[in-house]
């Protein structure tokens, strides 16, 4: 049985065109490769 | 697709190592295939509309390799396909920034961008959404399903619309309202699990009601009392027809259909048609009247042409006649050359040129206008008249001692016409004239030979003759 109300807290507001420019800032971009990379060079700095 | 060292950017090789600068690539490497994985992954659940699916294979690309760009370009895609335009755009502008050239996400910013009336509408689309969902939170349920209508008629891609659409008739239990909205957003997007399982909950909703109701679980129900079905967005109820008697009123309807239609043609169509019929006849009479008219003017035409010509054959014919000589002036001229020729070739031999002159009708040659051949003809006539004229007065005279006066009168003349000075002719004409009665013809002649001849012993036995028959009543 479906709980509207708890269903309903799923549903968040879209975002606007203008507020497309600060959603691209907040995104974050950071992906494996980088994490691999971050890694890499802590550990050569460790070493 | 070709792999670039993270450390020099050098194109990798199959080795583990970078073979510009030796960085060790081989985990490096592993993590771009998984990339790659699932975004073949992504584009598999793209290509059979389970979006959804194709966004999280997506993200999971983007986690794995930030730089992929064609997954960036195909999640912006499927985003839009939702009716998720923002979330469009920033994967689409993150993709320019990655690769500024070639890219194909560039016309799809233009395609958006370059139409403000585009650009206005995802703007209200936006706006309508989120403040229905505000009338949600609100409790206003007819309010918000009043927007999400209007949202949905701006974009009909948009899932997350449809869901909630979806969720407020789930509310109020309208089940039927409900499928339809969850159908749509399954032909957008067949993998969401929120429409997979509103559209669970909505089936076994419906499916008690068909069972409360005491049938199978169709979606159209039809009674005894109403019909009920579907025509678009709308509901329709209306009562049963009975079935009774179809065929009889069926072929009852036919006939009747039947007589209308032919009524109608009869009256509608049919003066319809006779007027044009008419018209075309009257053109048609017209026209031939004209044709008449026009051949009737040819024809009168052509009569006077014909008058015209006739007349002028007619005078023509009758030129020719006088010149051809019916009454004899062509003969008159032929006979005189025939006498000059006769002339010319014996001017001595007077009884030559006499005949040739005799066969010259003396009534025809006087009827000969020209002034030549009258000319001519008084030349021969000077020098064949005396002779002819004796022979015709011996004639005469003989006939006129036989008593034969009618010749002799006939004789007599002709000797006058060929001489005119001598007046025993005229005398002995008159003479004859009145021995067969002709007085008048016998005092022209007295007269004459008096006048022309006075003195003369001819001239006084004339006067006594014409003063005895004066005397004589």
């Amino acid at each position: 049985m479906i709980n509207f109300e708890e269903e309903l807290k799923k549903f968040h507001p879209s975002l606007e065109i203008d507020e497309t420019e600060e959603a691209i800032y907040n995104e974050d971009l950071t992906d494996v490769t980088e994490v691999l990379i971050g890694m890499m060079q802590e550990a050569k700095q460790q070493k | 697709m070709s792999m670039y060292c993270y450390s020099c950017g050098c194109r990798l090789s199959e080795k583990d190592f970078c073979t510009n600068c030796g960085a060790d690539v081989g985990l490096y490497k592993k993590i771009l295939y998984a990339a790659n994985h699932f975004y073949n992954q992504g584009l598999e659940r793209a290509g059979v509309r389970d979006l959804t699916g194709a966004i999280i294979s997506l993200r999971q690309c983007l986690k794995f390799n930030k730089n992929h760009v064609e997954a960036r370009n195909l999640l912006g895609l499927v985003y839009y396909e939702t009716g998720e335009v923002v979330l469009a755009l920033e994967q689409w502008i993150l993709s320019k920034n990655l690769r500024a050239e070639k890219n194909i996400a560039d016309d799809y910013i233009n395609m958006i961008q370059e139409n403000p009336t585009r650009l206005q509408t995802i703007g209200q689309t936006i706006k309508k959404y989120n403040l229905a969902l505000s009338y949600c939170y609100q409790d206003s349920v007819d309010l918000a399903i009043i927007q999400l209508k209007k949202v949905l008629s701006l974009n009909p891609n948009y899932v997350r619309a449809h869901q909630l659409l979806a969720l407020l008739y789930i509310h109020r239990e309208d089940w039927e309202h409900a499928r339809r909205e969850l159908e749509k957003c399954k032909r957008i997007d067949a993998g969401n699990t929120t429409t997979l399982r509103y559209m669970k909950e909505v089936k076994n909703a419906l499916d008690l009601q068909a069972k409360a109701r005491g049938e199978s679980g169709k979606r159209s129900s039809y009674s005894d009392e109403v019909v009920r079905y579907r025509s678009g967005n709308e509901d329709i109820i209306q009562p049963s027809m009975r079935r009774g008697n179809s065929t009889v009123s069926t072929i009852i309807n036919i006939a009747i259909g039947l007589v209308i239609g032919v009524a109608g043609a009869f009256f509608l169509l049919f003066p319809a048609r006779l007027s044009s019929m008419n018209t075309e006849a009257q053109d048609e009479i017209r026209d031939v009247s004209e044709q008449l008219d026009r051949k009737t003017g040819e024809v009168e035409e052509l009569n006077q042409k014909i008058s015209a010509l006739e007349s002028e054959k007619a005078k023509l014919q009758n030129d020719l006649d006088n010149f051809v000589g019916n009454d004899g002036t062509m003969l008159a001229v032929n006979s005189l050359l025939q006498a000059m020729c006769v002339y010319m070739q014996q001017p001595d031999n007077i009884d030559a040129v006499s005949k040739a002159v005799e066969e010259i009708d003396v009534n025809q040659a006087a009827a000969v206008e020209s002034q030549n051949f009258q000319d001519l003809y008084k030349l021969l006539l000077e020098k064949a008249g005396p002779s002819i004229a004796t022979t015709y007065y011996e004639a005469g005279m003989e006939s006129y001692r036989k008593e034969m006066f009618d010749q002799a009168i006939e004789e007599l003349s002709k000797a006058a016409v060929y001489d005119t000075t001598n007046g025993d002719i005229y005398y002995n004409l008159a003479n004859a004239y009145r021995k067969v009665g002709d007085d008048d013809h016998a005092k022209d002649m007295y007269k004459k030979v008096i006048d022309e001849f006075p003195d003369t012993e001819k001239a006084r036995r004339a006067q006594n003759i014409l003063d005895e028959m004066t005397a004589t009543p």
